[in-house]
């Protein structure tokens, strides 16, 4: 009797340590949260999906995948795509008009399609709820699931022909037979099983980290300094009606996003013959020849302007909305100079108009050593 | 036996309390206080707005269209037959109403509301000097409707956004923007003082009542042609497209304003 209780005790004894030793062999997938600081006068609603919470690893894989040219699904030296190929941070991450690849920034893909539009910056994207796109073809609530979020861009970008005219199949393949990649898609979505929907989570929450706001006007909202008395004059005029008449589409002090992410038809046109316009979304006559309104922030480094580049240069963008505004039956009615062909600036407003707008460029940001290219990728460590 | 009685009776009563302590909890007391929601409708000729249509004609004689309208009602105020005055601002003291936003068609009240009678509601059209300071909105669609702080600062009370028909036969957008308006020394440039444009909506029509574990709904119309007619004829063609600089153009519409609104109709569930 004595030794099967003894038998007994040292059997339960055994299973207490063998249950003990299987509790700490699994580490669970514990990622640590990516808190985003609210800049001073932003936002609070931030545009980020339940089923992508941000987290560190995620943001860390996701910037190493942003700057690596295998994301095209290839490994020739002449068919690596990155986002980062188009999305230049010296450039807000636009491909600009000085891009080396990309003469007057229009970009095009790997095949040699010219995309559709030029780019739209991307920057603040995580305060976007409106619709991405200069038509605004993904937005949250849109009946197709695959088309509403960050998340989707990057997968169109990547199959697009006039972008990587890549294979999600082949891609993810790609990136699993890479040394560290698989260990940190395990850190980033527990698990080491590579699939292009965490390639696109991840890219997207290093997406929504790029913040831009700390421009010189950040810093005169925030009481660090003072603006010349020709941009305290830029500022005015673009913030009244009398004058530049900016502030209702483009922001201010009191939308520091310095747009609405909402879509308007600016009076450039009287014939309309683009596709894809918002017109194509809505189905909505007066949104003919409707664009979104893009930030104004680091706009100065965001030529060409306009969905369709026409204009190179602010002087030119500042000349159209001074004189060259034409009237039509969509023209939003918030254009209400149109009638006397623009807001028709003097030299001397058109100037300090262009002051002002200036000091919305944030080279903070546009050398944040987070946002740029990782100085190894994984496999190279 | 006489500890084991103690236990059985002091068990027994431990259970009766707690039995009665659970039958409590799952009690809903009956409330003694009611419920009321505002919901807003905008007409034009006693009939929902055709937007982006050219089909109106106002008082002076404007054919107009309407493209969206955006604006601020706040402090909502209940006037009970007794003379009390009672403030809603439980949760929300200024709400925000969009023709292209549904969802803001409806202001709801979490204020639990004294049963009774009472004769009217009042509120503001805009929002006061107090409350309205630049940035205690920083979220969309209200951050959009902020007005610059070198013109007043806060943000407008409405935008009603449309087109007309000029003199030379175009149509042309106008801005019917009302915020706080400017007095200047040298227009545009030097600004002397500010004009709280703000107004009280008396609603003298409104008679209702709260019911306890009731819901009122006050079911509001905008008529918006009496923004341009009554007691000043407001003529585009005179104050052109845009007036937020315009102090004598925004006091028309700010006068105009006292019979925008209408009950159209009140209804408890």
């Amino acid at each position: 009797m004595k030794a099967l209780y003894t038998i007994i005790s040292l059997l339960w004894l055994l299973s207490c340590v063998l249950s003990c030793k299987k509790e700490t062999k699994e580490i669970p997938y514990q990622p640590t949260p990516y808190e985003i600081d609210i800049p001073f006068g932003f936002p609070t609603k931030l545009n980020i999906p339940e089923n992508n919470p941000m987290t560190v690893e995620g943001v860390e894989l996701g910037r190493y995948l942003f700057y690596d040219g295998r994301l095209s699904g290839r490994t020739h030296p002449d068919s690596l795509m990155s986002c980062a190929t188009c999305h230049r941070q010296e450039r807000s991450f636009e491909a600009g008009i000085d891009h080396p690849d990309f003469p007057g920034g229009f970009p095009h893909g790997l095949t040699g399609l010219q995309t559709h539009h030029v780019m739209l910056p991307m920057i603040n994207l995580v305060w976007n709820s409106t619709g991405y796109g200069w038509n605004g073809f993904l937005y949250p609530d849109n009946p197709d699931p695959q088309l509403r979020n960050l998340e989707d861009f990057v997968r169109l970008a990547v199959l697009a022909s006039d972008e990587m005219d890549g294979d999600t199949t082949r891609i993810k393949n790609l990136f699993q037979s890479l040394n560290g990649y698989p260990e940190l898609f395990e850190k980033a979505f527990g698990s080491s099983q590579i699939t292009f929907t965490h390639i696109e989570k991840a890219i997207a929450q290093f997406i929504r980290t790029l913040i831009s706001a700390d421009s010189r006007f950040d810093k005169y909202m925030r009481g660090e300094l003072q603006l010349s008395p020709s941009e305290l004059n830029g500022y005015v005029l673009f913030t009244t009606e009398e004058g530049a008449d900016c502030f209702h589409c483009h922001g201010g002090f009191g939308n520091p996003l310095f747009t609405t992410h909402l879509y308007y038809n600016d009076g450039k046109d009287t014939l309309f013959t683009d596709p894809m316009d918002r017109f194509s979304i809505t189905g909505d006559p007066m949104d003919i020849g409707a664009y979104k309104a893009t930030t104004m922030r680091n706009i100065e480094l965001q030529g060409p302007y306009m969905h369709d580049g026409r204009f190179e240069t602010l002087d030119d963008v500042i000349d159209f909305y001074s004189t060259a505004v034409v009237n039509s039956p969509s023209i939003s009615p918030l254009m209400h100079h149109v009638a006397n062909g623009g807001v028709r600036l003097t030299p001397t407003e058109r100037e300090d108009l262009l002051s002002f707008i200036r000091t919305l460029r944030d080279d903070s940001f546009l050398t944040n050593p987070n946002f740029n290219k990782p100085e190894h990728f994984p496999d190279e460590e | 036996m006489f500890l084991i009685k103690i236990n059985i009776t002091l068990f027994t009563l431990i259970g009766i309390l707690v039995v009665s302590g659970c039958t409590s909890k799952t009690e809903t007391p009956e409330s003694t206080t009611g419920k009321l929601t505002l919901h807003f409708d905008h007409e034009i000729e006693q009939a929902p707005i055709v937007f982006d249509t050219m089909r109106y004609t106002n008082a002076a004689g404007n054919k107009y269209l309407v493209n969206e309208i955006q604006y601020f009602i706040s402090d909502v105020t209940l006037h009970h037959t007794d003379g009390r005055k009672i403030p809603l601002d439980a949760w929300e003291d200024i709400h925000y109403v969009d023709t292209d936003l549904p969802d803001t068609h409806d202001y709801l009240f979490k204020d639990e509301i004294e049963p009774g009678d009472y004769t009217r509601l009042s509120f503001t059209f805009g929002i006061n000097e107090v409350k309205n300071q630049t940035l205690m909105f920083v979220n969309p669609p209200e951050s959009f409707m902020f007005w610059p702080d070198n013109l007043g600062g806060g943000y407008h009370y409405m935008k009603l956004n449309g087109k007309w028909l000029n003199p030379s036969n175009q149509v042309v957008p106008f801005d019917f923007h009302l915020g706080i308006g400017q007095i200047y020394y040298s227009y545009p440039d030097s600004i002397t003082s500010f004009v709280q444009n703000y107004f009280t909506v008396e609603l003298p029509q409104s008679a209702f009542s709260i019911t306890a574990n009731q819901t009122t709904n006050i079911e509001l119309v905008m008529q918006v042609e009496n923004w341009f007619q009554s007691p000043n004829l407001y003529d585009h063609n005179t104050w052109g497209g845009d007036i937020m600089q315009n102090q004598e153009a925004m006091i028309l519409g700010v006068k105009n304003g006292w019979d925008v609104f209408k009950v159209k109709n009140i209804n408890t569930k």
